[in-house]
């Protein structure tokens, strides 16, 4: 019975460990910052993008605040939506300028008409 | 080789008379001193050392049978029976023997009825002892080779409670049942009266749909609200209405359902809170529009892949076992049934990891496929990635694995069906597989579903090594 009882346990931790390992990603240092977008987004206001170090993240615009998570990799952040929305972002110069397709889909180049960039503005999440 | 010395007097007259044939010999560690198969010359009595018997099949799995001792002989079934050598005999550490030839055996057994008798009496035990192992190996293959119904109950009720449990406590979160609302809130309008108002350009036509369908096919001049980024892509949309000339108290007519979502309703129901007073849906067949509105199409075009890292590869290795399988020899390998097992269920790992801490994403691919129920969405997707996770641990662990097979095999049928039907549609969708993004469905990926689905067959059918199952642990070398 305790033998038994201590593979179970044992396959637990296996998974445990497997998830935390799995949900772990790259780390999120080098980009946690606050952005803003370089153009106006449907015509009018700037974006805030703020990235923290904890996961979460923030999109405002026009003083409407959403909540965002993210992760990192391959060198990229994942953005998602409470919903499930998913936003490819593609850094660049070593994480000053952040390309973000906002098509949910994931595109080699990000499409111009739906491409919203972001200029960091403060290091630090 | 030293010559005997005479036994000392007094002895018993049986062990006196086998002492006094035969020449000592004496024989390093791990050497064999006979082996399985060969035709027999001589019987053996250990004077010191030890030696261990076992017997070994043809595709190499060995059975330990027993180890002999000081004052224990072996080698005289065969030399009894007159067959090959029915075990292999192999020293242990440096060990003194007395080797006897069949012509001294025979003439021992002649002239001492007792040592005789003693011999048929071991080798009648013997037969009994094997009759009885026999029957506790028949029952042990037979019990190895069930499966019942509480394999199959355990898996899944494992993977649903450990589904739902983690649910609660995951910051992802998402509702077990998705509840798409009733129509009551949100007005109807006919497919005719909306193409009247299309062609008088008196409304605005919304897409609920993601991009990439929106991309494939619209209605012609619609903007597209995907309403998974409903708030992200508003205030795009009202700019783009604005552009139209649509008005708040302008008809907005929302179209882009599916059988697995209801985008359309949540979306009317979104832009009704936001202000506008004439949000209708389009009544009837999700797919109506279609065939009554002029299209904006362009062709279908696949999702750009994304490099899927090791996950990707590791997909690979099904066509490489596939490729295996071809020879028949191998294809019923217990030791390839290992193989395919530590594969299977390391890629149903990784399968389930991609997935289980953010299930919100997993559904939405799900609904992509347009083949599951609005209920069963989010159900799917929070216990499909912990039943991956469960069948795949007990494969590589080697529990219940043919009932762990079986559920393998049963949801590569599932994915193989998804991703045919997907093809066949034209769907512009992620796989959805190990990847959240840049997964494109094609015939590959069917074909490495295939490949997995062979190897869970495989393992159903051969795998019967390195298991532990009902009757305990089967290692390669089972001492009986």
């Amino acid at each position: 019975m305790k033998k038994s009882l201590f593979k179970f346990v044992a396959v637990l931790v296996l998974v445990f460990v497997c998830l935390a390992l799995g949900g772990c990603g790259e780390s999120r240092t080098p980009y946690a910052a606050t952005y803003k977008s370089v153009e106006p987004f449907a015509g009018k206001g700037h974006v805030e993008l703020e990235l923290k170090e904890n996961g979460e993240a923030t999109w405002t615009h026009l003083g409407k605040t959403l909540k965002l998570k993210w992760r990192v990799s391959d060198g990229k952040i994942w953005l998602y939506t409470k919903e499930g929305g998913l936003l490819i972002v593609t850094p660049a110069e070593e994480g000053k300028i952040l390309s973000a397709d906002i098509t949910g889909e994931w595109h080699p180049g990000c499409p111009p008409e739906q491409c919203v960039l972001f200029k960091r503005v403060e290091t630090g999440g | 080789m030293e010559p005997k010395q005479p036994p000392p007097s007094g002895e018993d007259p049986g062990k006196l008379k086998l002492l006094e044939v035969g020449q000592e010999i004496t024989v390093p560690p791990k050497t064999r001193i006979v082996s399985q198969g060969e035709a027999p010359q001589a019987f053996y009595v250990i004077q010191s050392g030890k030696v261990k018997v076992f017997r070994e099949t043809a595709d190499g799995i060995r059975t330990e049978l027993t180890e002999l001792g000081m004052g224990d002989y072996f080698g005289e079934v065969a030399l009894v029976t007159g067959k090959p050598r029915t075990a292999s005999v192999e020293t242990v550490e440096e060990t003194r023997l007395i080797e006897i030839s069949k012509e001294e055996f025979d003439q021992v057994l002649d002239h001492n009825p007792q040592l005789a008798r003693h011999i048929i009496r071991q080798l009648a035990s013997w037969l009994v002892d094997g009759d009885q192992r026999l029957e506790s190996e028949v029952v042990h293959q037979v019990k190895l080779r069930q499966i019942s119904w509480f394999d199959y109950v355990l898996m899944v009720g494992l993977s649903i409670v450990f589904a739902i449990v983690f649910n609660l406590y995951n910051d992802n979160q998402i509702p077990l049942f998705y509840h798409p609302g009733g129509k009551d809130a949100v007005g109807e309008i006919t497919l005719s009266q909306a193409l009247e108002l299309y062609r008088k350009n008196e409304a605005v036509f919304v897409d609920a749909r993601k991009n990439s369908f929106f991309e494939q096919r619209h209605i012609k001049d619609a903007l597209s609200l995907p309403v998974i980024f409903f708030d992200l892509m508003y205030p795009m949309f009202e700019f783009m209405a604005a552009q139209k000339g649509g008005a708040k108290d302008k008809p907005v007519i929302v179209y882009g359902g599916t059988p697995s979502r209801r985008f359309d309703l949540e979306l009317a129901r979104l832009l009704n809170k936001k202000g506008y007073e004439k949000v209708m849906v389009l009544a009837g067949d999700y797919q109506a529009w279609q065939n009554t509105f002029p299209l904006g199409e362009k062709p279908a075009k696949a999702p750009a892949a994304l490099p899927l890292g090791l996950a990707g590869f590791i997909e690979w290795l099904p066509l490489s076992i596939f490729v295996l399988m071809l020879v028949p020899p191998i294809r019923r390998s217990p030791y390839l049934s290992v193989i395919c097992r530590v594969l299977l269920g390391w890629i149903f790992i990784q399968f389930a990891l991609s997935k289980i801490m953010r299930p919100a994403v997993f559904a939405l691919n799900v609904v992509d496929y347009g083949m599951m129920p609005a209920w069963g969405v989010n159900l799917w997707a929070l216990v499909l990635p912990w039943a991956e996770l469960v069948v795949g641990l007990f494969l590589v662990l080697g529990i219940r694995t043919r009932a762990a097979a079986t559920l393998i095999g049963a949801m590569n049928i599932i994915f193989i069906v998804g991703l045919v039907n997907a093809i066949h549609h034209n769907l512009p969708i992620n796989c959805g597989c190990v990847g959240e993004a840049g997964e494109p469905v094609n015939w590959w990926k069917v074909t490495k579903n295939a490949g997995m689905l062979l190897m869970a067959i495989q393992i159903f059918l051969y795998d019967r090594i390195f298991v532990l199952d009902r009757g305990g642990f089967v290692w390669r070398e089972r001492r009986i």
